[in-house]
């Protein structure tokens, strides 16, 4: 069959530079004097860049009356600082080709920028700027607390998991400040003061509480030059207090029912007591979760979803500082009850304690975990969320490359003994989101 | 928790090249067509080791006739299995070698598509071959298919944000194609058959109506040969399916849609009217001019809904593309009790448009903007495979792309007035809210004609 090319060679731009695996060597690291860490990696395939700052701070930094504050603030980081006044920091920003946005969790406030690379020093100056010189307008506290009940509200009435899952760390944690929303509780967010929020602007802002990790189309030595410049001046800080409260041990099964009118089909969730991020099991309990829930060939697709029981089915944990939870979860199909899927999800983690798993289904998931990690590293974004998230949580960027490592040793004995160790009845909290409790 | 939330739903994609504050272009790709009519468009990407292959077929809703799902359906079926192959030995070898598959459909295409590790192309792209040109269509995996998309329907009505567009599409497009609802209705899904199934596919999946993208770590010399004896033998029967009139925006009045759902607690909302076709040749000034409005956080109607009152988590405006025309609907949501202040801001921030216009630092730094963020739109072998297969179904070529630095910065405030007063929708309103009608019926009554629905009624029309 002949070949006919219609078409070819249509322009060759950057993009197509070839490039080997990514390599720990070809990450850069520097300590500013004044504690605050950079992360750099240079990748040249668009000529764009962005700037990840992680701030170890989230909802497990609060209390009760103060519950929301640390997303609260994360927006008002938006809101003016001394040379870039109420809105210039956007408005700033998006002149110069880029945009910005921000997350906030249990454990912490990352802010993320995206730019053309050759707007980086802009980045630096809006960045810094707000870092050192934050004014908190109360005029816009009083309007971004309406923007964030409304985020508070639709996401409620938009996603049934999320209205479960508020409500299920509130009974898996009877001490701990990860039973509180990330958001917090809607009194809250319309009770704090102007005091609060500076205070919560001192003790946790300081340099020496943030990771800055910036992946694009730059030169390190440029990014530290700049770094010095910009972020150099800004003192160094107290550490914040540390989290005291240790959540105790759970005794037995808990069980929540939350009503919702309009639901279709009953919503389930069971989560199970985990480890922080940097246990020694985490690798074990990742591979878990995967061939529990991801894929078509997953044990709980197969059981739920194959068998029509649930539409769909997930799972969930955060990475944290602090033990936190493993979360499964199913939607029932139309007319089936949730104890129906909640009996199947469990016989399924009773199969896998007392059965194990063979070396096939390992390896699969082992497969998966790789190319995942290059889909995940196909982008900058990918890249520099790693990175952060690596320093941040597993005790250092250079662990990242550890990772296909830690899978590739993995053997079916050890999944064994994580899913016997945690996936114990005494250990979960079951929760039912339905139109009417059965 | 995040700072902002910016409706991917209904916005709209850029594709275009971009430079001057980043140099950008589109990587190499070579088209070709097999004498069976297929196209086929390979780009080679060595990044990462993985391969994007698509499948894309010029089929979608509009070709469902009275049977709403059925190209949606058929596009999930495909995955099915093949004659050779059953549903449950494709699914052990994407899945244990970490590879993606899925298929779907959407207004005007269907695509199935994979994503693998290059050394397993000789394992699955002869099934990938097989599921697209011989899929078994299995009556028992169908049927629990079918069960489970009408499960999928229902819950949708759960979440406002998931249905609102699909009522404003209904709405604006009435009974032409263009208003079928893609993923069909609880009674239109139920009543299809495995023979409808095998039917639509016979008559759209054919190599005629159909183009194969493979973007990724091969040897584009070696991929052309396996394409060539995976697909080669491909047969189209019969005439090649034909373009029909898919229908106009229905504008002649003002009119509400006003959605009940009782248990709400906040009013989900669209504004707007018709918009563009996606191969308009305005369709890349109208992306900055939408930034101003509501493309981006600083944009008008965020600033004022938003980050001004208050009102709402997030506000935007977007143009929707389609083959023949298009549409355009701003978008926000509001706690029930300030659904009226809302309203009322919007459409006041919308007659900015004309009531001020846009002033050339605005439309500098949206400029500035749009380029900016354009490179990471394709940055990955499957973005530039979408963008490939949506140039083969959309009907709409190269030159846009290569025009687009040009048609970005030549625009001026006086060509961006008359691209106003052109393209955007300033008289005879059409809004969809979706809310608890009986907080909010007469406010809806101040805007046009009000319709009532109840969300759990079946479809998404009257």
């Amino acid at each position: 069959m002949k070949w006919k090319v219609l078409a070819a060679g249509i322009a060759l731009g950057a993009a197509a530079t070839a490039q080997a695996a990514l390599t720990a060597d070809q990450v850069k690291s520097f300590t500013l004097p004044n504690g605050m860490k950079f992360i750099v990696l240079e990748s040249s395939s668009i000529p764009n860049a962005n700037m990840y700052t992680f701030w170890k701070v989230g909802s497990r930094n609060e209390a009760p009356g103060t519950t929301g504050l640390s997303h609260f603030f994360e927006h008002m980081m938006f809101n003016g600082s001394r040379h870039y006044g109420p809105k210039m920091f956007d408005r700033t920003m998006e002149a110069n080709g880029g945009s910005n946005n921000a997350y906030t969790n249990s454990d912490v406030t990352v802010y993320q920028d995206w730019f053309p690379a050759s707007s980086l020093e802009t980045i630096f100056k809006l960045e810094s700027d707000r870092i050192a010189n934050l004014s908190i307008d109360p005029k816009m506290v009083e309007s971004e607390r309406g923007v964030v009940l409304s985020e508070r509200s639709t996401g409620l009435e938009n996603s049934n998991i999320r209205m479960l899952m508020e409500d299920l760390n509130s009974v898996a944690y009877t001490a701990h400040p990860y039973s509180w929303p990330v958001i917090g509780v809607e009194s809250d967010i319309k009770a704090w003061t102007q005091q609060d929020l500076n205070n919560y602007f001192r003790t946790y802002y300081a340099p020496n509480n943030a990771v800055a990790v910036i992946v694009g189309d730059v030169k390190a030595d440029k990014v530290q030059a700049m770094a010095a410049k910009y972020f150099g001046s800004i003192p160094k800080r107290a550490m914040p207090p540390a989290v005291r409260t240790v959540e105790p041990e759970q005794k037995g099964e808990r069980r929540l029912f939350v009503a919702k009118p309009s639901a279709t089909s009953a919503n389930l969730m069971v989560a199970y007591k985990a480890p922080q991020a940097d246990h020694a099991d985490h690798y074990a309990l990742d591979v878990l979760q995967t061939l529990l829930t991801e894929g078509k060939t997953s044990r709980l697709y197969k059981a739920l979803v194959e068998q029509q029981l649930a539409t769909q089915v997930g799972a969930d944990t955060t990475d944290g500082f602090d033990p936190g939870l493993l979360y499964l979860f199913a939607v029932a199909a139309n007319g089936v009850e949730a104890s129906r899927v909640e009996k199947a999800l469990l016989a399924e983690i009773d199969k896998l304690v007392a059965e194990g798993v063979s070396e096939q289904e390992l390896q699969k998931v082992k497969n998966r975990k790789l190319l995942n990690l290059y889909r995940a590293q196909e982008t900058i974004n990918g890249k520099a969320q790693q990175l952060g998230n690596y320093e941040v949580f597993f005790g250092g960027y250079k662990k990242m490359f550890d990772a296909a490592s830690e899978y590739e040793k993995l053997k079916p004995a050890d999944i064994q003994a994580v899913a016997a160790k945690y996936l114990k009845k005494s250990q979960r909290t079951i929760g039912v989101l339905a139109a009417k409790e059965e | 928790m995040m700072k902002k939330l910016f409706a991917s739903a209904v916005a709209l994609t850029l594709l275009a090249a971009s430079a001057g504050a980043a140099e950008f272009r589109l990587p190499a790709y070579e088209t070709a067509k097999l004498p069976n009519g297929l196209t086929v468009l390979l780009m080679e990407r060595h990044e990462v080791p993985l391969i994007a292959v698509r499948a894309v077929v010029k089929a979608g809703a509009v070709n469902d006739g009275k049977q709403a799902g059925l190209a949606n359906l058929t596009g999930d079926a495909i995955l099915l299995g093949s004659e050779k192959h059953n549903k449950a030995y494709i699914d052990e070898a994407f899945d244990f070698r970490g590879a993606t598959l899925a298929g779907g459909s959407s207004t005007e295409m269907s695509t199935v598509q994979a994503n693998f590790a290059k050394t397993d192309t000789d394992t699955l792209l002869p099934l990938f071959a097989e599921i697209v040109q011989q899929p078994g269509f299995d009556a028992a995996e169908l049927d629990k298919l079918r069960t489970r998309k009408v499960s999928g329907l229902k819950q949708a009505k759960e979440s406002p944000r998931q249905v609102a567009g699909v009522y404003y599409r209904a709405m604006l497009f009435g009974d032409s194609a263009y208003g079928n609802p893609a993923g069909g209705t609880v009674n239109s899904l139920q009543a299809l058959k495995q023979s409808d199934v095998k039917a639509f596919h016979q008559r759209y999946f054919r190599p005629d109506n159909a183009a194969i993208v493979v973007v990724g770590d091969f040897k584009a010399s070696d991929m052309r040969r396996q394409i060539e004896s995976l697909f080669g033998g491909w047969k189209a029967e019969g005439p090649a399916p034909q373009q029909a009139d898919n229908g106009k925006v229905q504008n002649g009045k003002a009119r509400v849609w006003l959605v009940n759902k009782p248990d709400a607690i906040e009013t989900t909302f669209l504004i707007g009217g018709a918009g563009i076709a996606r191969s308009d040749a305005d369709y890349v000034p109208l992306q900055v001019l939408n930034t101003v409005l509501g493309g981006r956080f600083t944009s008008w109607l965020n600033d004022e809904l938003r980050v001004n009152s208050g009102l709402t988590y997030g506000a935007n405006s977007a143009f929707s593309p389609l083959s023949q025309t298009g549409t355009f609907a701003i978008s926000s949501f509001t706690a029930l009790p300030k659904t009226e202040a809302a309203l009322d801001l919007a459409l006041k921030t919308y007659n900015r448009l004309w009531d001020k216009g846009i002033d050339k630092a605005t439309l500098d730094s949206a400029k500035a903007y749009v380029k900016g963020q354009y490179p990471p739109r394709f940055e990955t072998s499957e973005q530039l495979a979408g963008l490939l297969g949506e140039m083969f179904a959309l009907n709409f070529g190269r030159e846009q792309i290569d025009n687009f630095m040009k048609d970005v910065d030549s625009l001026t405030p006086e060509r961006a007035r008359q691209l106003v007063d052109k393209h955007f929708p300033r008289k005879n309103l059409q809004m969809v809210l979706i809310g608890k009608a009986a907080d909010i019926r007469q406010i809806a009554a101040k805007y046009g004609d009000v319709t009532e629905l109840d969300i759990t009624a079946d479809g998404f029309q009257p």
